[in-house]
Formats: C-alpha cells, sequence, structure tokens
C-alpha cells in the first residue's frame, strides 16, 4: 500500500469500522490513491470519505456508492478537493500526518493527539506511522521517566489511575524475564486502538518493553473483536522493530475476560476464567509466572505520543454510547468536563443521567464534572473512560438492577463478597418493589464487596447501586412507593 | 504394571490435570516477619501470612478464615474473605493470603474489617442450606463451628431455603456422597484431589451462582467420574458436602422418617452397575494390563497407567466389564 502522507496529488480515503468493498471498488476507479483507513471514533459518520489535496480535504460523512461515484469523476475532470457537495472542508498544511480539525459532530470536540491518526493513517502501514514521527526510540529512561507521569487507563490495566513507574521497577526488580501485556480486551476505545492506530499501541508497548528488558508483547483482544486483532496483526506482521517479537491472543468475549488476572489466565489457556489472587501481582509473579506488565492499549497509546511529543498534554479517551443516536469516541484534555463529551453525540429525547466509569460506573445527573481521574473518583464515578447516556424516559432503579444482575450473572464465582454479594445486592434491589427499600443494607454491602473482593469486577460491582442512593434516592423510594418516576417499569400485579 | 510403559516418555503428572482454577502465585512473606497482632508481637518463618501470625495469638476479635486448610499443598484459596483484618500499611486484607511482612501491624477489631468478616460469614451461610440436623457433620462442621463462634444468630440475608433451588444430593458413588447444597466453594476437595493424590478428578466449574465441583472427565456424577476413592476430599471438607457413604447419618439428630435425603427431596442413586473403588474409565486403563501378571491389586491404578489413560480404549474395555455388577472384586 502506497504511503498515504508522503503523496503529492489526490489521496482518498474511507474511513469506517466495518469493511467497505463496495466504496473500495468504486474508489478503485479514481486517478487518486485511495487508502482504506480504519475507523474514525464516530461511526455515525462513517462510511467516512476524504478527499485530501495540497492543503485541503474535503470530508463526505455517511457516504454513499454514488456519492463516491460523484467524487472519482469529479476528480478525474481535475476539479478536485471540492467536488460532490462535501459535508466540511479542512485546510491543513499539506502533508499532515493526523485528522485536521474539522466541523463535524463528534470530530469537533477536544483535540486529537492519541487519536491522531485515526480514520486518517493507513493502519498497517509502517511508513505511515514512521512519516508521523512513530517507531520512537527514546532511550530507557527517557521512558521510564514518561512513565512516571502517565497514568494507567481502564479497569483492564494493573495500574488504573496509578503512574506506570512504580509497578515497572517491580517488574525489573522480580525473578524472571519480564513480559508485556497489551490488555485491549473490555473497552471499545481499546479495539478501537487496536484497529485504528495499532502502531501507536506497539510503541507504547515496545518502549514498556525496553524500559523494563522484555523481549516479548502479547497483545490480548476479545473473540468478538475480530477487526481489532486482524488490524494488529498485519501491523504486528509489519512491524520493523524485531528486536520485540509480538505475539496477538484473543480470549473469551466475557466481560471478566478483561481483568488484568484472568486475560493472563485466558492467554495461558485456562479453561475457566478466575481472577487470580494478589499479592504478589502479576508485576510480581505474571504470565507463566514471570513478571509482567498488563496495560490496556490506552495507556500505551498515551506513553507513545506523550514521548514523542515530549509534552505532557494528558488527555482523556472518552467513549459515549447508551441513549443516543450513535456512539462515539472522543479525545478530550483533562481540563474538559463530561458535558463536552456528551456534546459530542445526539441524545435520543432528554437528557436524564449517565453511567460513569463502564459497566459498574457510577450514576450522575450532573456533567459538569471533570473527565480527570481525581474529580471522577472525588464524584464516586468510574475512570474507565466510558459515559453511558441514560434518557429521560429510562429508569434508574431498572438500570441499576439489570447492572448488578448482569455482575451476579458474570462473575468468575471465585470470592464470596463478590458471588454471593452480587446476588444478594440484586435480591435488596428487587426488594424495593415489593416495597422493601433498605438503603442501609445495601450500603453495606456494597461497602463490604468494595473492601473485600478479589479483583476490580467486584470492587466496582455495587457502585451502581451506591451512587444510585446518593444521587437518585427518590427515584428509588417512589418504587417502594409503588410507582416508577420513569413510568417504564410494569405496574405491580393487583394482589387480591 | 504394564511392561510397555517407561516412566521416561510419561508426561508430568500435572500436565493433563485441569482444576478449573487460577493459577496463583505463591502468597507470604520473603523473610522471617516480625508482627504486632492487637498489640502483641509475634515472629514467623519465611513463607508465613498474616493469618499465621493471627493464629499464634490471643486476638481482640474472632477471625474465622472459613476456607483456610494450609495444610498440606492446600489453600489459600482465600476465596470466603471471612478472615478480613486491618493493617495499618494496606488498609482491610485477607489475613489467610497476605504476606506477613517484617513491621506489619495488624488489627482484628477494626470496624471496617469486623464488618467484612461478619458480612462474608453471612454471604456463606446465604448460599448453604443449613440443615444441620439432618446433616452428618453436625457437630464437627467448619461453617458450623464459624456461626457459632460468631454468634450468628440469624444471618442477614437467611440461607437457602428454596427447595426448587437445591441441587440433588450425589449419591451415585458406593464410597463419597455429595451434597453441593452445603458446599462453601473452598476448593479444599479440588486441591487435595489434583496437588496432593494427583487424581484430577475433581473441578471448579461455572461461574457466578452456577459455580460448582464438578468433575474433570465431564462425568454428571460420582459414579461416572474418575474417582478412585481415596477420599481425601471428603477429608478436607469443611462442611457435610463430602463425605464417606456410611457415616453420612453419622451424627444427625433422629427425628423419625427425617433424613437428610428427604430433606433435600431430590438424590440421584447409584446405577447399580458398577460397583467398587474404581469408576469405568480407570477400570478400563487397568484393564490393559494385565491381572494375571500384575502383582498389585487391581483396584490400584499406578501413576504409569495415568499417564497412559486413553479415552479411546474406555469404551471397549467398559463393555468388557459390563456383565460384572456385583458388589465384590473379580
Amino acid at each position: 500500500m502506497t504511503s498515504t502522507i508522503s503523496a503529492a496529488g489526490t489521496t482518498i480515503r474511507i474511513a469506517d469500522t466495518g469493511p467497505t468493498p463496495d466504496l473500495l471498488a468504486v474508489a478503485g476507479d479514481a486517478d487518486a490513491r485511495v487508502v482504506e483507513v480504519g475507523p474514525t471514533g464516530v461511526p455515525a459518520l462513517e462510511p467516512l470519505v476524504t478527499v485530501t489535496a495540497g492543503g485541503e480535504t474535503a470530508f463526505h460523512a455517511d457516504c454513499s456508492t454514488q456519492e463516491l461515484e460523484t467524487i472519482v469523476e469529479s476528480a478525474a475532470d481535475g476539479s478536485a478537493v471540492r467536488a460532490g457537495d462535501p459535508d466540511a472542508l479542512a485546510d491543513h498544511e499539506p502533508e499532515r500526518a493526523g485528522m485536521p480539525p474539522v466541523d463535524l459532530p463528534g470530530l469537533d470536540v477536544g483535540s486529537r493527539h492519541v487519536l491522531r491518526g485515526a480514520g486518517w493513517r493507513n493502519p498497517t502501514d509502517p511508513a505511515d506511522h514512521d512519516a508521523a514521527g512513530g517507531f520512537d526510540m527514546s532511550d530507557a529512561t527517557a521512558v521510564r521517566d514518561t512513565a512516571a507521569i502517565i497514568t494507567g487507563r481502564g479497569w483492564g490495566d494493573l495500574c488504573q489511575d496509578e503512574p506506570l513507574a512504580a509497578t515497572w521497577e517491580t517488574a525489573q526488580d522480580a525473578d524472571g524475564d519480564p513480559l508485556v501485556v497489551v490488555n485491549a480486551h473490555g473497552n471499545p476505545t481499546d479495539a478501537l486502538l487496536l484497529a485504528t492506530a495499532p502502531f501507536e499501541v506497539l510503541d507504547g508497548a515496545t518502549a514498556a518493553a525496553r524500559a523494563v528488558g522484555a523481549d516479548s508483547v502479547i497483545v490480548y483482544a476479545s473473540s468478538a473483536d475480530d477487526r481489532a486483532a486482524e488490524t494488529m496483526r498485519a501491523a504486528a506482521g509489519n512491524h520493523p522493530d524485531t528486536a520485540v517479537a509480538v505475539d496477538i491472543v484473543t480470549g473469551p468475549a466475557a466481560h471478566r475476560a478483561g481483568e488484568p488476572t484472568m486475560a493472563l489466565e485466558a492467554i495461558e489457556g485456562n479453561h475457566r476464567l478466575e481472577a487470580r489472587v494478589r499479592p504478589p501481582g502479576p508485576e510480581s509473579v505474571g504470565l507463566h509466572g514471570q513478571p509482567t506488565l498488563v496495560h490496556t492499549a490506552r495507556t500505551l497509546a498515551q506513553l507513545a505520543v506523550a514521548l514523542r511529543d515530549g509534552d505532557e498534554t494528558d488527555t482523556r479517551l472518552v467513549t459515549v454510547e447508551g441513549d443516543v443516536a450513535a456512539p462515539a469516541t472522543v479525545e478530550l484534555p483533562e481540563s474538559a468536563t463530561l458535558s463536552s463529551a456528551v456534546d459530542a453525540v445526539t441524545v435520543d429525547g432528554a437528557f436524564k443521567a449517565a453511567c460513569v466509569g463502564g459497566r459498574f460506573g457510577g450514576l450522575t445527573a450532573n456533567l459538569d464534572i471533570g473527565v480527570d481521574p481525581s474529580s471522577l473518583t472525588a464524584a464516586d464515578l468510574g475512570t474507565e473512560g466510558t459515559v453511558q447516556v441514560l434518557a429521560e424516559e429510562r429508569c434508574v432503579l431498572e438500570f441499576v438492577g439489570k447492572r448488578t444482575q448482569f455482575a451476579a450473572d458474570e462473575n468468575c464465582g471465585r470470592c464470596v463478597p463478590c458471588r454471593e454479594g452480587t446476588t444478594q445486592l440484586a435480591g435488596l434491589l428487587r426488594d424495593i418493589y415489593d416495597g422493601t427499600y433498605a438503603p442501609s443494607d445495601i450500603e453495606e454491602l456494597v461497602r463490604v464487596m468494595d473492601g473485600s473482593s478479589i479483583c476490580a469486577f467486584g470492587v466496582e460491582a455495587g457502585r451502581p447501586a451506591r451512587t444510585a442512593i446518593a444521587e437518585f434516592e427518590s427515584e428509588l423510594r417512589a418504587h417502594a412507593d409503588g410507582h416508577c418516576p420513569a413510568n417504564s417499569c410494569p405496574a405491580p400485579a393487583e394482589v387480591t | 504394571m504394564s511392561s510397555d510403559h517407561t516412566h521416561d516418555e510419561a508426561p508430568p503428572l500435572t500436565e493433563e490435570i485441569a482444576p478449573g482454577t487460577a493459577a496463583d502465585p505463591a502468597v507470604g512473606g520473603p523473610d522471617r516477619a516480625t508482627v504486632t497482632v492487637d498489640g502483641t508481637s509475634v515472629t514467623v518463618e519465611p513463607g508465613a501470612t498474616l493469618l499465621d501470625a493471627v493464629e499464634a495469638v490471643e486476638t481482640d476479635d474472632y477471625v474465622p478464615a472459613l476456607c483456610s486448610y494450609d495444610r498440606q499443598e492446600i489453600g489459600p484459596r482465600s476465596e470466603c474473605r471471612t478472615c478480613m483484618v486491618e493493617t495499618d500499611a494496606d488498609g482491610i486484607v485477607p489475613a489467610c493470603s497476605h504476606p506477613a511482612e517484617d513491621g506489619a501491624t495488624v488489627s482484628t477489631d477494626a470496624e471496617a474489617a469486623a464488618e467484612a468478616r461478619d458480612v462474608n460469614l453471612d454471604l456463606v451461610l446465604s448460599n448453604h442450606n443449613l440443615r444441620c440436623t439432618t446433616c452428618g457433620k453436625n457437630g464437627r462442621c467448619e461453617l458450623q463451628d464459624a456461626a457459632i463462634e460468631q454468634e450468628v444468630e440469624e444471618p442477614r440475608y437467611g440461607v437457602l431455603d428454596d427447595r426448587d433451588e437445591y441441587e440433588p444430593i450425589d449419591d451415585t458413588s458406593s464410597f463419597i456422597q455429595i451434597d453441593r447444597n452445603k458446599c462453601i466453594l473452598c476448593n479444599r476437595c479440588v486441591e487435595a484431589c489434583n496437588d496432593v493424590q494427583v487424581e484430577g478428578v475433581l473441578r471448579m466449574e461455572g461461574s457466578g451462582q452456577d459455580t460448582r465441583i464438578g468433575f474433570q472427565s465431564d462425568a454428571e456424577t460420582m459414579e461416572d467420574s474418575t474417582c478412585v476413592s481415596c477420599g481425601h476430599c471428603a477429608t478436607v471438607c469443611p462442611t457435610g458436602s463430602l463425605v464417606e457413604n456410611g457415616i453420612e447419618d453419622a451424627t444427625t439428630i433422629p427425628l423419625p422418617g427425617f433424613t437428610q435425603k428427604n430433606s433435600i427431596g431430590k438424590a440421584i442413586e447409584s446405577s447399580g452397575k458398577s460397583k467398587g473403588p474404581m469408576t469405568p474409565k480407570k477400570r478400563a486403563t487397568e484393564h490393559e494390563s494385565d491381572p494375571a501378571t500384575n502383582g498389585s491389586a487391581p483396584n490400584t491404578p499406578t501413576i504409569a497407567d495415568r499417564a497412559s489413560d486413553d479415552e479411546s480404549n474406555a469404551e471397549d474395555a467398559t463393555d468388557d466389564w459390563a456383565g460384572f455388577d456385583g458388589g465384590e472384586w473379580p
């Protein structure tokens, strides 16, 4: 595949989450370089066709084959970029290595650093990545210095919300050869990065490997994310740094399989997934007993970008989903608030609340909360990097009940506070429908699950219930009195 | 034993064993450590956990440590979390699997730790049927002991009392009865079977509320499993979940017409077609070797037999035994 960045002439990029054979066939007739660039993070715009010539790019959102035919014909006339009535135009420096700022919903939010190549560069072409300043070979000291600042992102990261460096030191000092595991399981943003910017992730992983003296990187993805695993496999095959071996392993799609120690169990091929007891953690005794760094794709991409740019612009990748027209992943500065993330999408109906921070995030009606981890933690919200929007007609009790039942069904079954606690918690929530609302019982149980579970699954499973009591008590209490304020729960059956 | 076996060619004993449990790291502190528990200083050996220190002193509060066994190669599983204690360095931690590090300070009566032990014990009881009067382990049950010691009068989440949710008693084996309604999933039996006896019969299976003790051979019942009836699982079981046949009623309170079986309501009975301590799969293995030249008892499979265990031969061999339905050994 031709390099897109150094190319003179016209470049047509086709960005989509899925494959686009029809568009590629049409674009094949164009007198231009055609590149399939992977997803943008904003599926509502996709397929997104961009036409770049010189310092100008035209954007065609939700592009049909007919529309592309028009664009291709016009490009052949030499009338170039503005042909075909584009949805937006952007001026930029001619050989731009990343998506330029553009006035399209979802792409006009925040600033793209980690996501700069997403939907713009050929994900599997090392020349593109190289031209964009990739394959950074910062020395181990520089990498460790940056790792002292970058904090781990997502529940699949061993250093969630903690700087990476201390864990790395433990791994270096432990017995055995260290390994690096890239955990891309369990969060849409991690899968997105594998599918659209695998070299950014590999840059971070190989930098971490250099810093701790590891010669092997294992990329772990869900078997449900074919595109992510395939793209990463292709990118790893093209990777010029042969000093570090890269393997791609997929594990079961179950949510718990994203937990760091269960990820190791899945990679080792255990037929049953169960969290490992800690301490010692995987940084001392991890994959096959070797000291292992487990970081999410987000963490490692962030590390790579920070190393290359040499600045400390910390951004957060946030995926907004739920009662929205289409989900979107946006990159925000840490100074931004949750409301700017929600602004990137179209809410179906009136906004009521958001579940912030993953499957077991916290509930809030207030979006004027920073996306940085300390603000989120202070508000008892999660830092997983997801915002689940709940529209007005969504019942909070039903939502929390379903999350809790999910936890009861999907936990690994190892520890009592999680296995039995989630079951009892679901029961206590169900009791509200029968008129028994016992907030102190719920709080006591959630406190114990939080304090004594083996892994983050059990620690976080009670957060939806806890935050619902704190933020939506009147709505819960109303159910105990026999009615649902959102009018969504079925009326209790008349007992005669 | 069969002469065509050489030990050199046999795979490691544990290679095929799939207990369904995580590959836990070794826990315990690296060095000899002096730990302060409730104000009392105690020194423990390398490899010790905080529970070793807690058990060495008179503590302010009772620490049940229900699932802990910590003998032979069994545990710590750190599953029940009824051994939570508060430490200065790490907050509340499970004593059974937390390394005893020099200078650590432990408090058993800290509010959060006491609450966690109390709630977690009640959570264990919430999934136990608590029919102590018909249980053969009545009076020698570690769960019962812990509940009495902890002064549990009315577990806050109740007990498993919905008979529709009971699992049938597995009474198919001539030697060991399984009542999963009393199982607290402490995993001792699985470790005794796999790590101590190296038999590879039992495993942990399922997830969430479906987590249960099952068989690595995918058998449904003890009778159809590859169990060799060594009895170690029953020895280590803290409750009445695994008991030796013949003493399953040993300590029940005699109430006429009221037994453990009819209190559960359902039981899977032995088919009667296979008797004796060896189950079809292992019998097949035994059949491969020639009993005539075999000096050892026919019901004693050896390490080499296990290593050569071959599913494909199992059926044929079982057929050879099909006519054998007596209660004695040939």
